[in-house]
């Protein structure tokens, strides 16, 4: 029940589930129960990217130039992109890592939780590049009523379920009384509930909030605009991708019951949840939008289109979780961003400029004396 | 010399396969994923990473056969296809989400 560094027990990792088993002890990547989070973790490291490798001189001048309700759309974007990697570079550690069961998995959430703090680096390098005074930026975070409102929405799952696995962990089973919040009961079905409905969350974070700001940030490029900010971004967002592949592989991984058969259920009673989940951050993401639009809208992005684009991505996000599409838009309102989001250009050193996922230092060590039969001396 | 390069065509005309969508009809080749060739073909489908991980171009596989040369990492749904990776390997019909 306690949380052990080292858990001493012998057992077969290959017939743990991937939460609420035992324990990880040795870490160890010859063999996988899942070999799809060995695989992220590769493609991850791969894509190992800095944000001082993108120059940003030019956005400076951009953005003086920018108008003021512009700058309003670009600075709120970027503080609430700033609020949601604050989340992602320590959550998944905090709340997943105390339960997780296998060690590939283990890895790949810390590999996935690193890679964010590579986002929330970014966006200290951006802001220092655009204003004089980035505590004005940052402090604004935790004041901003706007801004609040959807920390309190992305980091309330999380925050629930490392409250009861700190609970189960000194406790164990039962109904204890937390100060300050009554009774709280720990229940294995319980835990699973709040995990199952916190990877949903994370999900919706990933690939519903973060796209919605991915948008705003094209939108100024598409206009020749801040373009060093739209190439971290682009960074990001290929990182992005592969992070939400990795909660969707969770979330159909617990659903279809091949990984833990109680998950299953847990998963089927939790669907009206999850639908509700989804369909409540994109009505938050469309309120967003009218706030950031509410001076004026740019050219070829406003509040309308930003909510047509939210309610066609949240569909296609429902539709990979196995859930039925909620809203109308069938259609992406902004086929322009597919442009923008596209990995394979993505452009760090000249070396990676034909392949995202460059490798460096890829030997071939399987040569034989066929291989000389071309030299001649 | 004639004779071969004649079976390599015929060998070619038995890979074409046809992908109905509504009421598009558009012929591909097993040489190539079906998003490149839906795009010549002038068909928008939404892509990001065009190598199999974020699941962006997944369509619905109403009916036929696709396989995958490499296994993608992003999920596919049962009865959905990964358009960047899958290369058709029968007649088959789709339709956008």
């Amino acid at each position: 029940m306690s949380y052990s560094t080292f858990n001493r027990k012998k057992f077969d990792s290959m017939k743990e589930p991937m939460f609420f088993g035992e324990n990880v002890n040795v870490a160890r990547y010859d063999q996988q129960k899942h070999p799809i989070f060995e695989k992220l973790i590769e493609k991850q490291l791969s894509f190992f990217w800095r944000p001082e490798e993108v120059d940003l001189s030019n956005d400076r001048k951009d953005f003086q130039r920018l108008e003021e309700h512009e700058q309003h759309i670009f600075l709120s974007n970027l503080k609430y992109q700033t609020l949601l990697d604050s989340v992602q570079g320590r959550s998944p550690n905090v709340a997943l890592l105390p339960i997780v069961s296998l060690p590939e998995l283990e890895t790949w959430i810390e590999t996935w939780s690193f890679s964010e703090t590579i986002h929330s680096r970014s966006y200290t390098h951006i802001i220092r590049n655009i204003v004089n005074d980035p505590t004005l930026i940052f402090d604004d975070i935790v004041t901003n009523e706007e801004i609040t409102k959807r920390a309190d929405s992305v980091s309330k799952y999380y925050d629930n379920l490392i409250e009861m696995v700190n609970l189960y962990n000194t406790m164990g089973f039962g109904t204890f009384n937390v100060p300050g919040k009554g009774d709280v009961e720990i229940t294995m079905p319980k835990l699973k509930k709040a995990l199952y409905l916190t990877v949903a969350s994370v999900n919706v974070l990933e690939a519903v909030r973060f796209y919605v700001s991915f948008a705003c940030s094209f939108g100024f490029a598409e206009r020749t605009l801040m373009e060093g900010n739209a190439k971290i971004i682009k960074l990001i967002a290929r990182d992005e991708a592969l992070h939400l592949t990795g909660t969707q592989h969770m979330m159909n991984l617990m659903a279809s019951g091949k990984d833990d058969p109680e998950m299953a259920i847990i998963a089927e009673e939790c669907k009206d949840d999850v639908r509700n989940i989804f369909i409540e951050a994109a009505e938050q993401e469309k309120e967003w939008a009218t706030y950031l639009f509410k001076d004026g809208s740019m050219i070829g992005l406003n509040a309308q289109i930003l909510g047509q684009y939210v309610e066609y991505i949240t569909n296609v996000r429902m539709q990979a979780v196995g859930l039925d599409t909620h809203f109308e838009t069938k259609h992406n309102p902004i086929p322009w961003i597919n442009a923008w989001l596209v990995s394979d250009n993505v452009q760090v050193a000249p070396q990676e400029a034909e392949i995202s996922s460059y490798l460096v230092g890829q030997t071939d060590n399987s040569l034989d004396d066929s291989d000389f039969d071309d030299f001649d001396l | 010399m004639t004779l071969t390069s004649k079976q390599d065509i015929s060998q070619k005309k038995e890979q074409m396969h046809r992908v109905l969508l509504g009421k598009k009809q558009i012929l591909v080749t097993e040489d190539e994923p079906l998003l490149v060739q839906l795009e010549r073909a002038g068909i928008h489908v939404e892509y990001q990473c065009r190598e199999g991980y974020c699941s962006s171009c997944s369509i619905k596989l109403l009916w036929g056969n696709v396989s995958y040369p490499f296994e993608p990492l992003a999920w596919v749904q049962s009865g959905y296809l990964l358009a960047c990776c899958a290369i058709v390997k029968s007649d088959i019909e789709i339709q956008f989400l």
